[in-house]
């Protein structure tokens, strides 16, 4: 490492090092005998005494001693406290790695040890960091000891361990390798997480001993003075009677410690006593009534002596609802238990999805007459729990009731503190699902749940993802794999990186597949192959779409084409199109429809690309659109996020926008016929667009390549007129019929189809003219065997088409339709 | 893949470091465990809560003032006055079964303590019983 280190004495002689051999000599089988040779001291003794044998006295004393080494074992080996500021590091090594040390250790030989006990065995299960792993990073020569150890020394200090255990010892033993950034990288892992994980241990360790401690919850007596409530009991649920009989295993989590504490404040003040969480859905505001619940019934815990003991009972509106269907039912129903809560004395009401008691609607009905007068009075305690959308929708119709209400906010939890919430939630789900979860799963949860679950705030959605991972764990372990499954199964994205053959021989040959249906136009498909292969294989920005690209160039030459090759070939079918013709988004309220809630317009942008996310954006016309919908558009085509009417922010990332546009048309076609190349006024070309302000710099600056298709050439269109043909012979497949076209067919056919306004696009309809009709007449006729093939003439072509006239016509047609 | 099997230790610190454990941080553990016991009875029979609550009603009805005629008021007079008789007798009665559990524990955890500090004993006082060849006659 090249650093000079202290040295650090390992005392193997000291009396703890001592005590910790014994205890690991001490195992469970060991226990075992010893326990039953006391039982058995214990029988011959008291059998030789029945026979008059004094000799029976002695076994009897003698049975004191297994019992007494086992009460050692227990009550001080198997958990060796540290030495209070011991300068040797045999003061402050756990137990389990102490007992097994040598006389000179080596960091390898601390591997393996490391290996043998549960903490590493924890990360092996959840880092995926095994014995195999450690030993191969770990030296064998005695003298990088005293480097391992001041190591192990600060990461102790930085994660607040008392000792230095197998956990702290593993990550030592990772940072001392000179490159275990790299090391960590291949596991998806970095310092960062291996303190996490430290943490994540020490805290399940915590929970093991703090279950183990009794909690004194008020005793028999403690409801004894307070009114009996039937009805309360019937149709609310007390959250206090769970956490009194079971305990609560939740973490306790910055962003919820504060609205805890304002919650309490607010409850055991004078006067209004009412308050209301308001935060987005997932964020965890029930979870903070179960945990207020929890510290009123803690004896010991710091609160108004006016709210120890408190029970919380918590009103599910729907289950009211539809217990009290008739009318007026309810609200005689809501005012006996709330009657019967106020007699009691000692109760909170909690109304959860409280917007649900004051509007009117399907399963919902409006209370507030009812609960105002309550409300403002103040003499009994009442907590709502809603979002913040229905508050404010509220309070816009009643200030009065929100007036009667304390709000206070319940923020989205911080990506460590929902880790530590996964972390506590594993310990259900596992035993729910019988599974284990890597760590790197629950990276990959919040990472993913971020960016594609829109309903839930976090920790919620992340909470969800990780649970709908267990379905694929692979062989009872989940990982980071298994959520990305969860979430492209669910969702219908592609998260990871590339790894089927398949999927690999396909990115490799895009340009390939893509120009097997269009002509020419390298450039472009090039682009948007790069675009492709990088977020395939990882390397791409991952907070912005996979890429944004402006074809310009005339109509007819392969824009719209380019967009749906690419959605066939790569997304899975052209209806992966999100298309969005801009002609019809030219007034600055057409902003709002982009945006709009997918309840209200399934047909929105941000809807649309809510529900399939992996697609290809076409944003056809661009140069069409009115110039606030443009600016709407900065944003997402920057950071690929796009908020919609709810402010939810819906993301782009997974998405390829190309917009198209016209502009400049006559430009391009004038410039080729002039014989120039694309490339040598291609920066002329894009500062006419900037100055004759049809698009704003700022707008144009925001793709990644700005790329102009070129009017396509004859011996390029006579390639178009094949895939046309190849088309019409998929067509016509069914009916056992193929269908082949004569060169000088065909080029009659490009004379007659191409319009240099329009482009290939008029050809279509005056191939699909010239050759359908003839199949169709001869296969009228009955001059078509099925299995032949239909061989089409100049002359049938001309006479089908009757001349360039009829040609001309069609395009005429095709124009006037357009 | 080599495992490491426990070393040696030194016979010596073995009997050392068991009585200096049992007669130290053993008794104090031992200490606590009757303590905590003790504690999770007082909290359980909430002898303070009973005591200061003792003519409270019990498991009330109906609180607050009670308006109308009188008969009414006097209705409610007598059921508060005979919910808090209930309540007293009751409460009473969970004192005296409290102040007795609580009293036997701490009877038993001092036995529990005695015999803690005797323990190391028992194999010398065994030996000499055994030497002496006393054996009790009823046995």
């Amino acid at each position: 490492m090249g650093t000079t280190v202290a040295v650090e004495v390992f005392n193997y002689r000291s009396a703890r090092a001592e005590k910790a051999r014994i205890g690991t000599n001490l195992t469970k089988s060991w226990v075992m005998v010893l326990g039953v040779c006391m039982v058995l001291l214990l029988v011959a003794g008291g059998a030789f005494l029945v026979i008059q044998w004094p000799i029976g006295w002695a076994l009897i004393g003698f049975s004191v001693i297994p019992a007494m080494i086992v009460e050692w074992k227990n009550g001080e080996l198997a958990n060796l406290a540290p030495v209070k500021n011991s300068t040797s590091i045999d003061g402050v090594l756990s137990g389990d790695i102490l007992g097994l040390l040598s006389h000179k250790p080596t960091p390898y030989e601390v591997a393996t040890i490391v290996g043998q006990v549960y903490g590493g065995q924890f990360f092996g299960a959840r880092f995926g960091i095994g014995t195999g792993f450690l030993q191969e990073i770990a030296s064998q020569e005695a003298k990088d000891i005293d480097g391992l150890w001041q190591e192990a020394r600060t990461i102790a200090q930085q994660t607040g361990s008392s000792t230095l255990s197998a956990v702290v010892l593993l990550v030592a033993l990772v940072r001392r390798h000179p490159k275990y950034e790299i090391l960590l990288a291949h596991l998806q892992l970095s310092n960062e997480d291996l303190l996490q994980g430290i943490a994540w241990h020490n805290h399940l360790k915590d929970l093991i001993i703090q279950q183990a401690i009794p909690k004194r919850t008020g005793g028999v007596a403690r409801d004894w003075s307070f009114g009996w409530i039937p009805t309360l009991s019937r149709f609310g649920h007390n959250l206090s009677q769970g956490i009194g009989n079971h305990g609560l295993l939740s973490v306790k989590l910055e962003a919820h410690e504060e609205a805890l504490e304002q919650l309490i404040a607010t409850l055991g003040a004078k006067g209004s006593r009412n308050a209301v969480l308001v935060g987005p859905t997932g964020v965890g505001k029930t979870e903070i009534i179960h945990a207020l619940a929890e510290k009123l019934l803690d004896a010991a815990a710091a609160v108004p002596a006016d709210l120890k003991f408190r029970q919380i009972f918590l009103l599910d509106a729907s289950a009211l609802i539809a217990a009290a269907p008739g009318r007026g039912e309810l609200e005689t129903l809501i005012m006996h238990l709330l009657g019967e809560a106020y007699s009691a004395k000692n109760i909170i009401i909690c109304l959860d999805n409280a917007q649900l008691f004051f509007e009117e609607g399907l399963g919902s009905v409006d209370l507030s007459n009812v609960l105002l007068p309550i409300l403002e009075a103040g003499r009994l305690r009442i907590i709502l729990t809603m979002d913040e959308q229905r508050y404010l929708q509220i309070s816009g119709r009643n200030a009065q009731l929100t007036n009667a209400l304390s709000r206070i906010n319940v923020a989205a939890a911080s990506r460590a503190e929902t880790i530590k919430v996964m972390q506590d939630q594993l310990i259900t789900f596992e035993f729910r699902h019988d599974v284990t979860y890597m760590y790197q799963a629950l990276s990959e949860a919040y990472r993913l749940s971020e960016r594609y679950i829109h309903d839930l705030a976090m920790p919620g959605r992340a909470l969800k993802l990780l649970e709908a991972a267990a379905g694929y764990a692979e062989g009872g372990l989940v990982t980071a794999h298994s959520v990305q499954q969860a979430i492209e199964k669910t969702m219908d994205v592609k998260v990871g990186v590339a790894s089927g053959d398949a999927e690999r021989e396909k990115l490799l040959n895009l340009e390939t597949l893509i120009h097997a249906r269009m002509i020419n136009q390298t450039r472009a498909v090039a682009v948007v192959s790069d675009a492709l292969r990088r977020a395939r294989a990882g390397v791409r920005n991952q907070n912005r779409p996979i890429g944004t690209f402006l074809f310009l160039g005339p109509t007819g030459v392969g824009k719209t084409e380019l967009a749906k090759a690419l959605a066939e070939v790569y997304f899975g079918g052209e209806d992966r199109i999100i298309r969005l013709d801009m002609n019809e988004y030219v007034s600055s309220d057409d902003v709002s429809r982009l945006i709009a809630d997918g309840a209200d317009d399934s047909t929105s942008l941000t809807a649309r690309v809510m529900k399939q996310p992996f697609s290809v954006i076409l944003l056809d016309e661009i140069e069409k659109a009115h110039p606030n919908v443009l600016t709407t558009f900065l944003q997402l085509l920057d950071e690929g996020i796009l908020r919609d009417v709810k402010n939810r922010e819906v993301s782009f990332r997974d998405a390829i926008i190309i917009a198209t546009s016209n502009a400049g048309a006559d430009r391009i076609r004038e410039q080729i016929e002039r014989g120039l190349d694309i490339e040598q006024f291609e920066g002329q070309f894009i500062d006419e667009l900037i100055s004759t302000n049809q698009f704003r710099p700022e707008f144009l600056n925001r793709f990644d390549e700005i790329v102009m298709f070129r009017p396509l050439k004859k011996d390029e269109l006579i390639q178009v007129v094949d895939l046309m043909l190849a088309d019409v012979n998929k067509t016509l497949a069914l009916q056992k019929v193929s269908v082949k076209v004569s060169d000088e067919a065909k080029v009659y056919l490009v004379d007659s189809g191409y319009d240099p306004r329009l482009g290939a696009r008029p050809m279509r309809r005056v191939v699909q003219r010239a050759v359908e009709n003839t199949v169709a007449k001869q296969m009228l006729s009955g001059t078509v065997e099925p299995g032949s093939t239909i061989e089409i003439s100049l002359e049938e072509v001309q006479k089908i088409l009757g001349n360039k006239l009829a040609a001309d016509a069609i395009s005429a047609d095709l124009t006037l339709q357009r | 893949m080599v495992y490491y099997s426990v070393s040696r230790y030194n016979e010596d610190m073995f009997l050392a470091g068991i009585m200096s454990w049992w007669y130290g941080n053993g008794l104090r553990l031992r200490l606590g465990m009757i303590g905590g016991r003790i504690a999770r009875t007082n909290d359980y029979f909430s002898i303070g809560l009973l005591a200061s609550t003792l003519f409270s009603p019990y498991r009330q009805i109906s609180a607050g003032k009670v308006s109308g005629p009188l008969s009414l008021q006097l209705r409610a007079f007598v059921d508060r006055l005979i919910s808090r008789l209930i309540g007293a007798v009751v409460r009473t009665f969970m004192i005296v079964f409290g102040v007795v559990a609580i009293s036997l524990q701490a009877i038993g955890g001092a036995v529990v303590v005695f015999f803690w500090l005797l323990i190391p004993l028992f194999p010398v006082i065994g030996l000499l019983l055994a030497v002496i060849g006393w054996v009790p006659p009823w046995l």
